[in-house]
């Protein structure tokens, strides 16, 4: 009996292939397999955080790699095994614990200006100013037309959504993540809805003879 | 709000690279970790994979998130 309990331990104490991680990681779970997984998470994880987190790295950390596990766990049977399973279970933990760190750090913040922006209208770009800092006036004006130019069109042609994307992202440069979150989506569809965004401009500034490319060359 | 030269900078030249055929960030994450494998194992993943390069060039919390990985893994390897 104590021979099959040792030889038992000693067959699970490695996990070398993604085959044998899959198996040990999908139901019935093999408790020995997560609790390696978790200690290369939090292996992982620290030096990676480290530079984020203030106080209460190893918390921090520990909590990070319970919340990816779980997420690992119910999402095993979508690993394609395109990369190690390691390198996969990484990368879901990385993202946990950034996505954390940046809407904390966004809510303790003093940044009022987006969370209370639409009410206050304080996000027009409409309202934006631009001051040249450049000696030489003919390149002062066209920056200054390069602004109502893309301006207007902004105006004219993105919804309000585009516009108050745009605005967060591109002139107030806040985290896509935290960006996402104040206006109830997700990441995903507010990159598409500012690449749709992008585009219209683009387009628009072609249609109208002027090359973004030229534009940007001048500035 | 006044705008710096910087950000005007910033805002003409993502509009003069868009491309019609980026990729968002679901995409880019569900290829990042091969990305991340091929560039720790000394392989060009730019070059094998240019949309999730253009993405994380792109995306300021895509790249943090890849280059935050490649130390994690760095240090468990």
């Amino acid at each position: 009996m104590l021979n099959w309990f040792k030889r038992r331990r000693e067959e699970k104490s490695s996990y070398e292939t993604n085959e044998e991680w899959v198996k040990a990681l999908s139901q019935p779970v093999d408790e020995q397999a997560v609790e390696l997984l978790r200690s290369k998470l939090i292996k992982g994880l620290k030096p990676a955080l480290y530079k984020y987190v203030d106080r209460e790295l190893d918390q921090f950390v520990e909590d990070v790699a319970q919340d990816a596990l779980l997420k690992i766990l119910d999402n095993i049977d979508s690993f394609r095994g395109e990369s190690k399973l390691l390198t996969w279970a990484m990368k879901i933990a990385v993202r946990e614990g950034l996505t954390e760190l940046r809407l904390k750090r966004y809510d303790d913040s003093s940044l009022e200006d987006f969370k209370h922006a639409e009410e206050s209208g304080r996000d027009e770009l409409t309202s934006l100013t631009f001051a040249s800092d450049t000696p030489d006036p003919e390149q002062a004006t066209h920056e200054q037309l390069a602004l109502q130019k893309v301006l207007k069109i902004i105006n004219e042609e993105l919804t309000e959504k585009q516009k108050r994307a745009m605005n967060a992202l591109m002139i107030q440069g806040l985290s896509i993540t935290v960006v996402a979150d104040q206006m109830d989506t997700n990441r995903n569809a507010l990159y598409k809805l500012v690449h749709d965004a992008r585009l219209k401009i683009k387009d628009r500034l072609e249609v109208e003879g002027i090359s973004p490319g030229d534009l940007f060359n001048r500035m | 709000m006044e705008l710096t030269k910087k950000i005007l900078e910033k805002l003409i030249q993502a509009v003069s690279k868009t491309h019609p055929n980026e990729i968002g960030c679901d995409d880019c994450f569900d290829q990042l970790d091969t990305f991340a494998q091929m560039k720790l194992e000394g392989k060009s993943p730019e070059e094998a994979m240019p949309l999730v390069e253009d993405h994380l060039k792109r995306c300021g919390d895509c790249r943090e998130e890849y280059e935050a990985l490649l130390e994690a893994l760095k240090s468990v390897s």
